[in-house]
């Protein structure tokens, strides 16, 4: 047993181990058993063992799969025994570390594990996410999330806030940037002439402009104050998170701006010191200039040096993944802070920011 | 020996949803051709909400007609739509202002050319001749190509409407799971043994959740097909949207020798259920090799699928309750 300080309430959290599959457009494996992998690197990288972990909370949406409690089966790949304590969110698993971060905040457990995860292989994802949308004046449209996000390039070509070779440039730069990363399901160099040459799938965005249908899984370790010391020598720590939500009526929202992305911002004061890695859920490329002002990026920022979801998109994972990417970066010394961003619903309907610092 | 091909499965909620004072009567001037707006602080809000976005106070049921020209705030032309759009043929989704209203509603436009549609170009309301109370009532289409179609109204007021959610799936067989299928066709039960704890399980998900550790075909075992009664219940079906039963059935659980694990969702009728007990013994009797079928067997559900004709009582002493009780489920 160890003999440092214990934790207390008050105590910073940081993440101590991170875990993720690369994106692939199709798993054969069982989505518990890719968490398993993951909950078994976890836990071998930082010598815990199951029973020490205190909490578990995964992020995952049954309507992927089309399987009912999908998300209880998942379970499974935590480890059945000894029995967890376990919270689900139907969300990004970046709204599971949210959860968790609170939860730890109470100050009655230390370590918690969180999971993100989703297969998009065996369904329509075009035809499923409309289901998100107003059951009355929406969904029965089958407004799907590339609809609108050809809604949002349009208003922002027409604003002068964008133009169809800053959408291209937004691809052309991820994924060349994608070919730095392992875990990316699509990385090619291809120039921005060669991508406005191609033709208009939901106009103005072409295909390329839309994020790769990926199957994936990412999950964490976070442990509070000395705890999180003991698990690893390179602690991240959550500075901040903050989660705000735009009207859901499409027709009531300016699409150029997100009003909310720019509320989380203020409140994890995003701006409170230097910003050198930025990983943002940039599904559809005009998503990256939107969050660029809305987030307030200085020019020279560095925007998601993974390649970011128009690389691999992972949903359920995505969000969480843009936190991992973040966070390993601090622990290699290639950033001391950064921010990852999670999305939600249609157009950065939702957004979670979380601002993570290494020591000092 | 031919693949199994992928699993297909179709996943449907038929729901009917109340609509209310406020969405109610929006639907119900649409099914009657007319678009309704709803006052709010001095603005005219499109579609009518049930309240105030901004303060959250219910909004009185204040309407106002809107349209039938609106404006295109944006739009978006779909070269290749999905089997849920409102058309087949390419079209635009298009965040429209009617006149009158002070917001944007999104909706579809059919237009022969997508070179109408611009920002501020004007699109006017048409009504579908089938219309039942739902947005999919109405459409639009830029002015230059509108009809002016007489819209007799319906009767009374539009206080249910539908949608079909209907979700299409296809996932391959996991290589565990057609072992397993394909040992059900050969008249066995293949479970998978834990490398890490001797546990045996059937049928088997492909890793031991306990351990935490994948297994693989090396860990395949046959189990015998007799075995003992662990738990059961008697179902009375309850009529409901797909029910199929109508008899009370036995449904238990069987821990078959060499098992570690019960199989579960075994249906019984040819068993009486004043004799039926847990710790009964119990055999399979399976179906003629030609006349068994895994089609509902997927990577998740599907039991046994349809290849034990029925289980009968193998004749043998009753097991003692403590041999089964760490198996009571």
């Amino acid at each position: 047993m160890s003999t440092s300080p214990r934790p207390s309430p008050g105590d910073d959290i940081a993440i101590v181990a991170v875990a993720q599959t690369p994106a692939r457009r199709r798993y054969a494996d069982s989505e518990p058993s890719m968490l398993m992998d993951l909950t078994n690197q976890l836990l071998a990288e930082t010598g815990l063992e199951r029973s020490a972990v205190d909490f578990t909370i995964a992020g995952s949406c049954d309507y992927l799969s089309g399987m009912p409690f999908a998300f209880v089966s998942n379970v499974d790949g935590f480890g059945a025994w000894p029995p967890v304590y376990e919270s689900h969110v139907e969300m990004d698993g970046a709204w599971a570390l949210f959860e968790a971060w609170v939860r730890l905040a109470v100050g009655d457990i230390d370590v918690a594990l969180v999971a993100g995860s989703g297969k998009s292989s065996p369904g329509n994802p075009r035809e499923i996410f409309p289901l998100q949308t107003d059951p009355y004046t929406a969904a029965p449209l089958g407004l799907d999330p590339v609809s609108v996000a050809g809604l949002q390039a349009r208003a922002l070509l027409d604003a002068g806030l964008a133009t169809e070779r800053d959408f291209a440039e937004v691809v052309s730069r991820s994924r060349r940037d994608a070919l730095a990363n392992p875990n990316a399901q699509v990385k090619k160099d291809v120039a921005v002439d060669a991508l406005l040459a191609e033709p208009y799938y939901a106009s103005p965005l072409r295909k390329h402009d839309l994020p790769p249908i990926s199957d994936g899984a990412a999950a964490v370790l976070i442990a509070r104050g000395a705890r999180a010391r003991e698990l690893t020598e390179k602690p991240v720590w959550i500075r901040g998170i903050d989660h705000r939500i735009d009207s859901h009526h499409l027709g009531l929202r300016d699409l150029t701006d997100s009003p909310s992305a720019r509320l989380a911002a203020q409140g994890v004061d995003l701006h409170a010191g230097p910003i050198d890695v930025a990983e943002l859920c940039v599904r559809y490329s005009p998503e990256e200039i939107v969050l660029r002002r809305a987030l307030g990026l200085a020019p020279g920022t560095c925007v998601n040096p993974s390649g970011g979801p128009l690389c691999g998109h992972p949903v359920m994972a995505t969000g969480l993944v843009r936190v991992i990417e973040v966070a390993q970066r601090i622990r290699e010394g290639r950033a001391r802070r950064g921010v990852a961003h999670a999305a939600s619903g249609p157009a950065l309907q939702q957004n979670l920011l979380c601002v993570l610092e290494g020591e000092a | 020996m031919p693949a199994f091909p992928p699993v297909q499965y179709r996943l449907e909620y038929p729901y009917t949803r109340t609509t209310g004072p406020i969405v109610g009567a929006f639907l119900t001037a649409l099914r009657d051709g007319k678009l309704l707006g709803i006052r709010c602080r001095g603005r005219v809000l499109c579609p009518p909400l049930e309240y105030d976005p901004e303060t959250g106070e219910t909004l009185a049921p204040d309407f106002v007609e809107v349209g039938p020209g609106g404006t295109i705030v944006s739009w978006t032309w779909i070269a290749e739509p999905s089997r849920k759009h409102p058309f087949q043929q390419p079209f635009a989704f298009a965040l429209i202002r009617p006149d009158g209203a002070d917001s944007a509603i999104a909706h579809a436009v059919k237009a022969s050319d997508p070179a109408a549609l611009r920002a501020g170009g004007r699109v006017r309301t048409q009504y579908r001749e089938e219309r039942r109370g739902a947005i999919t009532d109405l459409y639009f289409t830029p002015e230059a190509e509108a009809q002016d179609r007489y819209v007799p109204p319906g009767k009374g007021a539009v206080e249910m409407t539908e949608h079909l959610i209907s979700l299409d799936y296809s996932e391959p067989l996991a290589p565990h799971r057609e072992r397993f299928a394909r040992g059900l066709l050969e008249g066995r039960f293949i479970g998978q043994r834990s490398p890490a704890s001797g546990k045996v399980y059937l049928p088997s998900k492909g890793y031991d959740p306990i351990e935490r550790v994948r297994m693989s075909e090396r860990d395949d075992v046959v189990v015998s097909d007799r075995g003992t009664v662990v738990a059961y219940t008697v179902i009375t079906p309850v009529q409901y949207y797909g029910q199929k039963e109508t008899e009370p059935y036995i449904r238990a659980s069987i821990l078959l020798d060499g098992a570690d694990q019960p199989l579960g969702q075994q249906d019984i009728r040819s068993i009486p259920v004043a004799g039926f007990r847990a710790g009964m013994r119990l055999r399979a009797v399976w179906k003629a090799a030609a006349e068994r079928s895994v089609a509902d067997v997927d990577n998740r559900w599907g039991g046994t699928g349809s290849v034990i004709e029925r289980w009968e009582p193998t004749g043998e002493p009753d097991l003692p309750f403590e041999k089964i009780m760490e198996h009571n489920w």
